[in-house]
């Protein structure tokens, strides 16, 4: 049985870890096979995990010993594991600003990727879908010209729910028309809320606010994500981003995800204990900038992330440009096992010093701080 | 987008002859106030700058352009672009030529920031001392696509793009006199050429110097000066360059270790930069980490590397036995190349062998200091007009 029949939180880390090397194991082994600039890679940088001309190679008795792919390569590289024509699906990382990263799937790689996130999501949510208000404007996944991440995101999340309301106008102002009728028709029963982290914020709690309103959505569940970036700039932690949902709209049950385009499906929710928390399917590390030993638990560092999803693309093993902070395994005050951990914000962008001067044309100069916290989400989907 | 003066005149910008004493006077303020002030300690451009602006440099520097058979006058009207990141590069260039007696335009990234905000607060802080030095040095912030540009550009005698080789090409698209003049430089790679040989006979006390000069050369700006090493050459037969790797490097990174000169970003870009390398190459590479240092070793010099390789503490490593080797891999973007250990008269009959690549060869220590010849180019001879006069 694959790691990914298995319950979302099933398994604490004496069954997780063997089953979860041994599945990265082989998909290194795929990847070097199906993937010729990947095997180039592990020859040069852990030559004794390069494959033998018996197709066979040393194994590792830990994690942390696996290759590992810094993540911007897949907006350097078209690395593919599946021949192109097999390409069902071509996943962008952002579709404004910069070179997107690019991720290959095949039909296989779709499925499950889609049947991992169900099974996360239906850990948090229950089987059933949920009527489901969108905090974004319907224009975000209908205009294709602009389809990003954002519109990916939210198309992927809304499988999980149905009757779907979009909160907002296309300029993000609030339709407290849509709204008020969403929660007249729904909001004594169990709803799901969708929405990026920072537009929640600004467009549904600070609009709540400014026109002195509030929604009563006592059975609702918020699920968020794409950063901390912009709420940090303005201070706002999370625990005041929940008390402030929960004053303004009676929600109380919220949880923020991590994922990125690159590693799609197996995403991380926040716990009821308000923690990151990795299910069977994949795993981190924290990794210390330099050496790249894995730090200790607690230490800050450069976070790993290990899934046993990705096969049409070598992305299970892939160094992320975010820093973070391993916080335990199968401790986590909310009883599910598994590594839980907190993802501290990007590593700043490297101010080129060079004479090397990255030239930016006008028109593509646009807002980067925002089309980054997108990236990071893709959120997943 | 904004375009502002940064440092606005308050006297005509009048040309001048050239090596004026007040231009000197102006170097020399401007040195010293740079020298003073606590903020340059944190940038060590800044600090190599403020020393190359004393007098006690320039005119020993300047004085052999000073004695000819010809008269020498002022172009007139340069513009001069700065690259957005080499903070303070732009100034070599503007005050060759306002001591050449030009009228100076000199545009910088409004990404600059760090050294050159430094830089500016200075110039401004000498204004008012120096009116009519201040008038022809004369500081903007624009973009390249800045409308106020076209009209300026259209009135120049001569410009300098500083930059990416995408930067300098979009700058073209703005149109100069016939007769002006055009300096461009654009992406340069640097090599270090190090003998196998010598390395391992030096004394502790050559080695060491040799390993400070080398950090200073490739890390004051985390090798991403276009004259910084990206590639070191070893020189000498395969078991010398072998031994010589393992007293060089081991050591090397020990003072890189002490000296942290690379942030967790930059760290990150070496080893993603490694790692794109690697996989973009046509041949099988390999790479030994060591601390912060990452190391590829390669076969030849491939074209990609030009581009992509981005500095952060990665090196190329290539072995050589023999120098004329390396003339089929070099291009016109090979610029600096600092040498340790090779016999002089054996480099020089190898140089006169290289018809393409390389502009400047250096001893190691001495990869980033500015001379008026960069690039191939004398920059005091084509920011003046020679004037014949046989009566």
């Amino acid at each position: 049985m694959q790691l990914a029949d298995e319950l979302p939180y099933a398994l604490a880390a004496v069954d997780k870890t063997p089953r979860m090397l041994a599945e990265l194991q082989a998909l290194t082994l795929w990847h070097q096979q199906q993937c010729p600039a990947y095997q180039q890679l592990v020859t040069a940088q852990w030559p004794d995990f390069s494959v033998n001309a018996a197709g066979n190679h040393n194994c590792v008795d830990n994690l942390a010993q696996l290759p590992y792919l810094a993540v911007r390569l897949f907006k350097q590289l078209e690395l593919r594991s599946v021949p192109q024509e097999a390409v069902f699906k071509t996943l962008y990382s952002s579709g404004t600003t910069g070179t997107p990263s690019r991720i290959f799937l095949d039909r296989d790689s779709a499925a499950v990727q889609s049947k991992i996130l169900v099974k996360i999501m239906q850990h948090w949510l229950g089987k059933a879908r949920l009527p489901m208000l969108i905090l974004d404007h319907p224009g975000v996944i209908s205009d294709r010209s602009n389809f990003s991440a954002r519109g990916a995101g939210i198309q992927g999340l809304s499988f999980m729910g149905r009757n779907h309301c979009y909160a907002f106008n296309a300029d993000m102002s609030l339709n407290w028309t849509a709204l008020e009728q969403f929660v007249e028709s729904y909001g004594e029963g169990p709803v799901l809320l969708f929405g990026f982290t920072f537009m929640v914020w600004q467009h549904l709690l600070q609009a709540l606010m400014l026109i002195g309103r509030r929604i009563h959505l006592p059975q609702g569940i918020l699920l968020h994500s794409g950063g901390w970036k912009k709420l940090e700039d303005q201070a706002v932690s999370n625990q005041q981003f929940k008390q402030t949902v929960a004053e303004l709209t009676g929600i109380s049950r919220v949880h923020n995800f991590y994922g990125m385009v690159e590693q799609i499906g197996a995403i991380f929710v926040e716990c009821n204990a308000g923690h990151l928390h990795c299910p069977v399917y994949a795993d981190v590390l924290v990794r210390r900038p330099g050496s790249w030993e894995v730090a200790d638990i607690g230490e800050s560092g450069v976070l790993q992330l290990l899934s046993t999803l990705p096969r049409s693309y070598p992305g299970h093993s892939l160094l992320t440009e975010d820093r973070a902070q391993l916080l335990g395994e199968d401790n986590c005050s909310c009883g599910l096992p598994g590594k839980y951990f907190r993802i501290l914000g990007r590593l700043p962008q490297t101010e080129a010093r060079g004479c090397s001067d990255t030239f930016v044309p006008a028109l593509q100069r646009k807002d980067l701080s925002g089309a980054q916290a997108e990236t990071q989400t893709g959120a997943a989907l | 987008m904004s375009f502002t003066v940064l440092n606005p005149a308050i006297e005509p910008a009048m040309l001048s002859a050239p090596f004026a004493p007040a231009d000197f006077a102006y170097c020399q303020a401007l040195s010293e106030a740079l020298l003073k002030d606590p903020q340059s300690r944190d940038y060590p451009d800044l600090i190599a700058l403020g020393f190359w602006l004393r007098q006690a440099n320039l005119k020993p520097l300047l004085a052999p352009y000073q004695q000819s058979d010809f008269f020498r006058q002022p172009l007139g009207l340069i513009f001069h672009s700065a690259p957005a990141n080499v903070d303070s590069l732009f100034v070599y260039s503007g005050i060759l030529s306002l001591l050449c007696g030009n009228q100076n335009v000199i545009r910088l990234s409004s990404r600059s920031g760090g050294s050159t905000a430094v830089l500016i607060e200075k110039i401004r802080g000498i204004a008012d001392a120096f009116p009519l030095q201040n008038a022809r040095f004369q500081l903007i912030q624009c973009s390249y696509d800045s409308p106020q540009l076209k009209p300026l550009i259209a009135e120049v005698d001569g410009r300098v793009l500083w930059g990416s080789d995408q930067a300098i090409q979009a700058q073209r698209q703005l149109v100069m006199p016939a007769h002006a003049r055009e300096l461009s430089f654009g992406h340069k790679f640097s090599l270090c050429l190090l003998g196998a040989e010598a390395l391992l006979q030096a004394d502790d006390t050559q080695f060491q110097q040799l390993l400070q000069m080398f950090y200073r050369d490739q890390l004051t700006f985390s090798q991403q000066g276009c004259s910084s090493a990206k590639a070191v050459i070893w020189l000498g037969d395969t078991a010398q360059v072998q031994q010589a790797q393992q007293r060089f490097w081991p050591a090397f990174t020990e003072l890189v270790a002490h000296k942290q000169p690379l942030n967790a970003s930059e760290q990150y870009q070496a080893l993603a930069n490694a790692q794109q390398l690697i996989m973009s190459s046509d041949t099988q590479l390999t790479l030994t980490q060591q601390q912060t240092i990452s190391r590829i070793t390669v076969a030849q010099l491939e074209p990609m590397f030009t581009n992509l390789h981005q500095g952060c503490g990665l090196f190329l490593e290539l072995a050589l036995t023999d120098l004329q080797r390396l003339n089929p891999m070099l291009t016109q973007a090979h610029q600096t190349l600092t040498v340790w250990g090779v016999d002089t008269s054996q480099l020089k009959n190898w140089l006169s062998t290289v018809h393409t690549g390389l502009d400047r060869i250096m001893p190691v220590g001495q990869a980033l200091s500015f001379s008026p010849d960069w690039d191939g180019v004398n920059l005091i001879e084509q920011f003046s007009r020679k004037i014949v006069c046989q009566v």
